[in-house]
C-alpha cells in the first residue's frame, strides 16, 4: 500500500511572530520586524516539512489571518463583510460578494510565498471550496445560487490553474461547510447539488491534482457523494467521522486523506496505533493512496503544537514504510 | 427595584494608562497623568497619592513596588465605582479593575492548567494565552482572596449603589482552553464515536470547572453579601450542538443558591448559522431548563440593531419562562470607535422602547451597553454611560 502524509492548513504562530506583530500593533515595533519573522518562520516550516518527507509541502500561511482574506483584499467585487466565528473557532470575516464577478486570477500569489516552495510538483496550495465560499459569504447580484456558485467556481478554477502554471502540483479546496451542515442535520439536496456544480467546474486542473478537504464535521453519511466528485482526493476529518463509517466504503481510484491527528487538541496521538489503524483502513478500503493528515490547520494551538503534530506525521510515515 | 428601565454596566472598563505603564515599568506620559487628574477631579476621588507614585516611578524609571501597585489598583477600582455612580447607573461595579482580562484572571489560578508556550490568534493579530487542562481543574489553594474576595469586599465597602458582580461562566473557560485531560481520559470509552467523545469531554470539563472553579467564587461572594451575580458566557452559541452543556454548567454553578439574583450575559450569538434557527433562538428551548433562580439575561443587541428579530424568541416563550432582559443599547465594538460613531440618547430611547414593545412588558427591560468596555478609550466609555442614562430617562417619558 502506498501511504503518505501532509499538513492541511495554516500553521500556529510562533511567540516571536506574536510579539513582533503586537509591537507593531501598539506602534512600538517596525513592520519590517514582523515581515522578517514571517519569512523566517515560513522558511523553517517549509524546511521541516521537507525533512519529514511529506508528500505535499504547503506555505504555512503566516501572511494572512483567514482563508478568505486574499479574495477580500485582491478580487474586484469582493469586500470584507461581517465578523463571525469560523465554525466553532476564532473569528473571520465573511466575504461580501457583489456579483457577477469578472473571472480573475493571481489573487493568492502575494500571500503564498511561491518562490519558497519546492519546484518538483509537491507544492500544495489551499483555496476555499466554492460551496463553503458561497455559504460563508453574503452574496448579492445573482439570480440563483447556481449562478453564484458557477461564478465563484470559475474564479477559483482560474486561480488554481494560475497556481499550477507557477509550479503548484496539488490544489486543496477547503470544504468544512458541507460536513458541518451534515452534522447539524441541516443539509439539503440543494447543498449537495451546489457543491457538485462547483467542483465540476474547478475540480480538474491542468498540471495539478486536486483534493476536497472536509473538516469540522462528520462526513460519514455523505462519503458516497464525496467519492463521486471530480477530484483526485477526498479529505475526511477523523476527529468527527467514525472509523466504522470510513471503513464501510471502497475508495478504489480515489486518494483518501484522513485527518486522524487532532489539530485542535494538544493531546498527542500514539504513532504505533495510528500506523496500525491506517494499515487496516488501507487494506479494507483500497484507496489509490492513503494519507495521514491533521484534521485541520494547527493554528488553533500554536507553533510548538504544530511542530509536535508535524513530528507525528513523520513518525507514522516511518513506521508505515518500515 | 420599581424604577422603569434600570441601568447597569456589563463588566470591564479600560485600565488607566498611567497605572498600566507604571506597573509595567514603562514611561508614563504627561497625557497619562492628565487623564488621571481630570477623571479623579471630575468624580471627586482623591488622587494626590496616586500622582506621587506615578511621578516617582517616572523620575526613577523603575517598576513600581507591590504596595504601590496595590494603591494604584484600589484607586482605579474606586474611581470606576464613583464614575458609574456619578453618571447615574443604577447597578455598579469596579470595571474589573483588578482583573488582567476575563480568561487569564481565572485560568492562572487553576490547578490542572498549564500555559501553551505561544499566544493563540483570536482575530487578525489579536491573540490570547491559552491554558491546557492536564488534570482535573480546581482552584489553587488560597487563591480566592485575590481572585474575587478582595475586589468584592472593596466594591461592597465603597459602593453607594447596589452592585452586580460579573464572574466567568465555566463553559466560557472550557471553550477558551485546551481540553487535553478529558479527551484523553474519555478516549477509550468513546473510541469509535469521536463526536460523542468531544461532547462528553467538553461536558465533563465544563462541569468540573463549574463545581471546582466557578461555584466556589459564587459561594464566597454570596456568603459576603452579594445580592446580584452575573455569569459571563460570550461563547454560548459557538458550538450549536453543545448548548445543553452551557445550561448544565450554569445550573451546576447556581444550584441551591437562592438568596441572590443571578443573571447571564450573552453576546454575539450566531446571527448567520448553518441551521434554521439563528441568534438567540439557538439558545431555546435549552434556556427553559435553567435553574429557576436565574431570571435575568443581559444581551448584546445594539451591534446588530435588530431588536424585534433578536427578542422575538423571548416573547414567544414568555408563557413558559419569563426573563428580565438587560437590553444592550450601545455598540461597544472597536470598529465603531474607529469610525467615531456613538449612539445618541434618542437612539438609545428608541431601542429601549422597541425592546419593551417586542417583549410586551416594559417592566422586564433593563438597560446596558452590549458588553464590557475594556477595549475602548475611557472618555468614550464615560460618554456611552451618560447616553445610556439619558436614553433611559427619555424612554421613561415614553
Amino acid at each position: 500500500m502506498n501511504f503518505g502524509a501532509y499538513l492541511t492548513g495554516s500553521f500556529g504562530q510562533s511567540q516571536q511572530l506574536y510579539e513582533k506583530r503586537n509591537e507593531t500593533k501598539r506602534g512600538r515595533g517596525s513592520v519590517d520586524g514582523a515581515v522578517k519573522q514571517v519569512a523566517d518562520d515560513t522558511a523553517k516550516i517549509i524546511q521541516l516539512q521537507q525533512e519529514a518527507d511529506l508528500d505535499f509541502i504547503i506555505d504555512p500561511m503566516f501572511k494572512f489571518f483567514y482563508l478568505f482574506q486574499p479574495l477580500v483584499e485582491q478580487v474586484v467585487g469582493v469586500k470584507e463583510g461581517l465578523q463571525e466565528n469560523w465554525y466553532n473557532n476564532n473569528v473571520f470575516y465573511r466575504c461580501e460578494i457583489h456579483g457577477p464577478i469578472d473571472v480573475q486570477s493571481s489573487f493568492t500569489e502575494k500571500y503564498l510565498n511561491l518562490d519558497e516552495l519546492p519546484k518538483n510538483a509537491t507544492a500544495m496550495a489551499i483555496l476555499p471550496s466554492p460551496y463553503t465560499l458561497l455559504r460563508r459569504s453574503t452574496v448579492i447580484g445573482y439570480h440563483t445560487l447556481e449562478e453564484a456558485i458557477t461564478n465563484l467556481a470559475e474564479i477559483l478554477h482560474a486561480e488554481a490553474q494560475q497556481l499550477a502554471s507557477k509550479g503548484i502540483g496539488r490544489i486543496q479546496y477547503d470544504e468544512p461547510e458541507i460536513v458541518v451542515r451534515q452534522s447539524l442535520g441541516s443539509l439539503r439536496e440543494e447543498d449537495l447539488q451546489l457543491l457538485q456544480r462547483g467542483i465540476e467546474i474547478c475540480g480538474k486542473i491542468d498540471g495539478a491534482t486536486t483534493s476536497l478537504q472536509t473538516y469540522f464535521g462528520d462526513a460519514g453519511p455523505i462519503i458516497p457523494f464525496l467519492k463521486n466528485l471530480p477530484v483526485d482526493c477526498i479529505g475526511i476529518d477523523g476527529t468527527e467521522t467514525s472509523i466504522d463509517d470510513i471503513l464501510k466504503h471502497n475508495y478504489v481510484g480515489k486518494e483518501l486523506a484522513l485527518g486522524l491527528l487532532d489539530a485542535r487538541n494538544t493531546s498527542l496521538e500514539n504513532p504505533v496505533e495510528l500506523a496500525e489503524q491506517l494499515r487496516i483502513i488501507a487494506e479494507r478500503t483500497n484507496p489509490k493512496k492513503l494519507y495521514l493528515t491533521p484534521n485541520a490547520g494547527t493554528e488553533y494551538r500554536g507553533f510548538t503544537h504544530g511542530l509536535n503534530k508535524l513530528h507525528l506525521l513523520k513518525q507514522v510515515r516511518l513506521i508505515l514504510n518500515e | 427595584m420599581n424604577k422603569l428601565f434600570p441601568t447597569y454596566e456589563v463588566g470591564s472598563l479600560p485600565k488607566l494608562n498611567a497605572r498600566v505603564k507604571a506597573t509595567r515599568g514603562q514611561a508614563v506620559t504627561d497625557t497619562d497623568i492628565l487623564e488621571v487628574k481630570n477623571v479623579a477631579q471630575k468624580y471627586a476621588v482623591e488622587a494626590d497619592k496616586i500622582l506621587d507614585i506615578v511621578q516617582l516611578q517616572r523620575r526613577e524609571q523603575r517598576k513600581i513596588t507591590a504596595q504601590e501597585e496595590s494603591t494604584l489598583t484600589d484607586f482605579n477600582a474606586l474611581l470606576y465605582l464613583r464614575l458609574q455612580e456619578a453618571v447615574g447607573l443604577d447597578h455598579v461595579y469596579d470595571g474589573e479593575a483588578r482583573r488582567a482580562e476575563m480568561y487569564r484572571h481565572v485560568a492562572r489560578k487553576v490547578d490542572g492548567f498549564e500555559d501553551l508556550p505561544e499566544m493563540i490568534r483570536s482575530r487578525g493579530p489579536d491573540s490570547w494565552r491559552m491554558s491546557v487542562c492536564v488534570a482535573p481543574p480546581k482552584l489553587k489553594e488560597g487563591c480566592l482572596d485575590n481572585l474575587i474576595i478582595k475586589e468584592f469586599d472593596f466594591a461592597k465597602q465603597h459602593a453607594a449603589k447596589p452592585i452586580k458582580i460579573p464572574i466567568d461562566d465555566p463553559y466560557m473557560i472550557a471553550v477558551m482552553s485546551d481540553n487535553r485531560y478529558y479527551l484523553e481520559s474519555l478516549g477509550s470509552q468513546y473510541r469509535n464515536d469521536p463526536r460523542r467523545l468531544r461532547y462528553e469531554a467538553k461536558r465533563a470539563f465544563t462541569l468540573a470547572l463549574a463545581r471546582q472553579v466557578i461555584r466556589p467564587q459564587v459561594e464566597a461572594v454570596v456568603e459576603r453579601g452579594a445580592s446580584w451575580v452575573q455569569l459571563d458566557i460570550p461563547a454560548a452559541t459557538l458550538d450549536i450542538e453543545h448548548i445543553p452543556i452551557v445550561i448544565e454548567g450554569v445550573n451546576a454553578v447556581t444550584q441551591g443558591i437562592d438568596n441572590v439574583k443571578f443573571s447571564l450575559h450573552f453576546c454575539y450569538p450566531r446571527r448567520i448559522s448553518a441551521v434554521e434557527k439563528k441568534g438567540y433562538e439557538l439558545l431555546f428551548p435549552a434556556l427553559l431548563d435553567l435553574n429557576q433562580n436565574i431570571d435575568h439575561l443581559s444581551l448584546e443587541l445594539a451591534n446588530a440593531d435588530q431588536y424585534e428579530t433578536d427578542l422575538a424568541v423571548f416573547a414567544k416563550y414568555k408563557e413558559q419562562r419569563t426573563f428580565e432582559i438587560g437590553v444592550g443599547v450601545t455598540d461597544i465594538t472597536l470598529e465603531k470607535q474607529q469610525q467615531g460613531r456613538l449612539e445618541t440618547a434618542e437612539i438609545v430611547r428608541d431601542r429601549i422602547l422597541r425592546a419593551a414593545k417586542t417583549l410586551g412588558d416594559a417592566a422586564l427591560v433593563y438597560v446596558a451597553p452590549d458588553c464590557g468596555l475594556r477595549q475602548l478609550q475611557l472618555d468614550r466609555c464615560l460618554r456611552m454611560y451618560e447616553i445610556i442614562v439619558e436614553g433611559a430617562a427619555l424612554a421613561r417619558k415614553g
